[in-house]
């Protein structure tokens, strides 16, 4: 991958909107680029498609600039491969082009463009444009968090109130001080952000860790994180807190329980780390699938906890080196239904338990331990098989030699062909092959 | 059964059917050319997308059958003005039997509510029979078990005589895509659209006629193959190609 030329203007306090231009003409991408900056952007920009979309995929920006006329494709078919990428799908795109007939923005707008804009431009409108499509795309889409901030465990919780109108900040004040501790900034990580219900605030206390509670106006009926300003207000407030804690609990919880089963693998030199390279080879899998947040968190966990049942197998069975009696492989066929018996007490975990009992499963119904077939199969639960039988290939083992990434993708789609794997799922897996190969030729 | 299908056509005969991969500069002069004689086709605007989802079992027997010359190919095809990313998301869809041999045709097409279609794939909703046993052929085939496996996408610009005695169509920035299908249920539709398998690097285009080609016709159909890339196969038996892997030409992605 060449080095990126990223510029940001001087004096930037916020996180700025980050753009790609992708236009062939210097003074043109210059001019852009200038104009864009002055309006606290940072600009990164591509000479041609091959380049922007290398760009697009490294930066993943707010927002795509594109030129139709690009001397190695055209803007169409760059917009093309950006829409049809699961993992930059989401990005906006604005033409900017001199081709100004009907036809021309009829095609850019069915190539998925949120907008055309025709050279010369007018920078105004360009601007006007350009905050147009962004809002509608943070609209759409879920806010960019900074990372969650550190935070010390306290006996009280603290929350931060941000009323616009005063006297109702100081009724729930009032209200809160009994079981929370109140801050004015966002020095401090709070447990929980009381807002206005128009969900908006004129104070930065951005918080992926925070509950946050919208204060109601009216009489209508308060959903979870719905609360009025009245007596139940404390109560609430701290049930939606000790929430938000217990699900960061369990996650440390899982943590423990994905130290164990890495360390299982940490004896055995062919292993280790095997597990933590199945679980991002199945998230980037996942990712590309267009699977939501959700679905990808338990791919991942699952990937992580899958083999956990080997636990419970005698370690001269797991970690044998040569081939197997009938007997042992019966054994070690037990470990997706040991390893689900052992998380099934732990009810939170329950949406990875599919993964743990059927990631040896194959679509034609030869797998195991229930040979289930095809649809039978989650979805989820395909991205890990593929995911695990991929690294396996990529790994020395007693029996046989690493493979290629190109050979082991070969090596799948024949699976594929046989009935054994999901054929999306392996698409999937041979496009980031494939796109990884184009980064590093590039 | 209540009968759930909105609007269907047919195939009155086997209709010929031959596809060409051109550069564009070919396919400009075919489509000037069939512009002179034929009316552009309004059921195919240009820059509309079709997106076609090809169904077939998990040991792939329609798409072995299709390599062996013979197949009834069972697909959704939807329409769209912007290119959608995903499949099964309008109120209706068309569902499509083609029985394709290496140079003919016969089709049946149905328009039927997208939320229906689950029924149809599990085989508990039936479509009404045909003259030509196509229906009846898929429904063999749907009781083995058929889900979406992959999905074209492209812009199409058709030229079709008045009295549907012929059509030329040009077909480009043609993808392969896979589809990350759930299970043949309610709960699946919409299905978001995978990941591009390939991308065609030039223009398809497909000379589809009943009887005779007239004069000019055959002139054209003649400068087509002197200029072509190649003779293709369908759609179909090239993405299920590269699907499996077993494309050996490898299009640039």
């Amino acid at each position: 991958m060449k080095d990126l030329t990223v510029t940001m203007p001087p004096g930037s306090s916020t996180i700025p909107t980050s753009v790609v231009v992708v236009e062939d003409d210097p003074a043109s991408a210059d001019v852009l680029q200038r104009r864009l900056q002055a309006n606290g952007m940072k600009v990164a920009v591509g000479r041609d498609g091959g380049e922007g979309l290398a760009l697009v995929r490294q930066i993943v920006p707010d927002l795509v600039l594109l030129d139709v006329m690009l001397p190695d494709t055209d803007g169409y078919d760059v917009c093309l491969r950006i829409k049809s990428d699961g993992s930059i799908a989401h990005i906006p795109v604005i033409f900017l082009s001199a081709r100004g007939e009907v036809v021309d923005k009829v095609r850019g707008l069915s190539c998925g463009a949120a907008d055309y804009v025709t050279k010369p431009w007018n920078a105004a409108e360009l601007l006007a444009r350009i905050d147009a499509v962004l809002l509608q795309s943070r609209n759409a889409r879920p806010p960019r968090l900074e990372p969650e901030a550190q935070r010390p465990d306290r006996a009280r919780p603290v929350a931060a109130i941000t009323l616009k109108d005063a006297a109702r900040r100081a009724a729930a004040e009032k209200l809160l001080a009994s079981r929370f501790d109140i801050v004015q900034d966002g020095s401090v990580a709070v447990d929980l952000i009381l807002v206005d219900d128009s969900g908006t605030s004129d104070r930065d206390f951005a918080d992926d860790g925070a509950a946050i509670l919208v204060i109601a106006k009216g009489s209508e009926t308060p959903a979870a994180e719905f609360a009025r300003l009245d007596g139940d207000l404390g109560r609430h407030a701290e049930l939606l807190v000790r929430e938000m804690r217990l699900v960061r609990d369990m996650g440390a919880a899982a943590d423990a329980l994905i130290t164990l089963a890495t360390s299982l693998e940490a004896h055995d030199r062919f292993l280790m780390g095997h597990s933590e390279r199945v679980a991002a080879r199945a998230v980037s899998i996942a990712g590309l699938l267009g699977l939501d947040q959700a679905a990808v968190g338990t791919i991942r966990l699952g990937a992580l906890l899958r083999d956990i049942g080997n636990a419970k197998l005698p370690p001269p069975i797991v970690h044998k080196a040569g081939e197997l009696t009938a007997h042992e492989r019966e054994s070690l066929e037990q470990h997706p239904l040991l390893g689900e018996e052992l998380l099934r007490r732990v009810s939170p975990l329950a949406p990875i338990l599919p993964i743990i009992r059927w990631h040896h499963e194959r679509l034609d119904g030869r797998g195991y331990p229930d040979h289930l077939t095809a649809e039978k199969i989650p979805l989820e639960v395909r991205v890990v098989s593929v995911a695990d039988r991929f690294e396996a290939l990529l790994a020395d083992r007693p029996d046989r030699a690493a493979v290629s990434e190109p050979e082991a993708v070969r090596i799948l789609q024949g699976a594929v062909g046989r009935g054994e794997l999901d054929p999306a799922v392996v698409a999937a897996l041979a496009a980031l092959v494939r796109s990884t190969a184009q980064d590093m030729a590039q | 059964m209540k009968n759930i299908v909105l609007d269907a056509t047919s195939d009155s005969a086997r209709r010929y059917e031959h596809r060409f991969l051109v550069n564009e500069a070919v396919a400009r002069l075919a489509l000037r050319t069939s512009g002179t004689y034929l009316p552009l086709d309004r059921d195919d605007r240009p820059y509309q997308w079709s997106t076609t989802a090809y169904l077939d079992s998990y040991d792939w027997r329609i798409f072995r059958a299709a390599e062996a010359g013979e197949a009834l190919q069972l697909r959704v095809r939807e329409y769209h003005r912007t290119r959608p990313s995903e499949i099964l998301a309008g109120a209706s869809v068309y569902l499509e039997m083609k029985d394709d041999s290496a140079s003919t045709s016969f089709k049946e097409r149905y328009e039927v509510p997208t939320m229906s279609l689950p029924g149809y794939l599990r085989g508990e909703q039936k479509l009404p029979r045909d003259q030509n046993g196509l229906v009846e052929r898929a429904e063999r085939t749907i009781a083995g078990g058929v889900r979406p496996v992959v999905v074209t996408q492209y812009n199409r610009i058709a030229y079709s005589a008045p009295d549907a005695s012929m059509r030329i169509t040009a077909d480009h920035n043609l993808m392969y895509l896979a589809v990350p299908w759930v299970t043949n249920d309610e709960s699946s539709l919409p299905c978001r659209i995978g990941p591009v398998i390939a991308r065609e690097p030039g223009v398809i285009i497909e000379v589809k006629w009943y009887q005779e080609l007239p004069r000019w016709a055959d002139e054209l159909y003649s400068y087509i193959r002197d200029h072509m890339v190649n003779e293709r196969p369908s759609k179909f038996v090239v993405a299920l190609r590269h699907l499996l892997g077993e494309e050996q030409r490898s299009v640039a992605q």
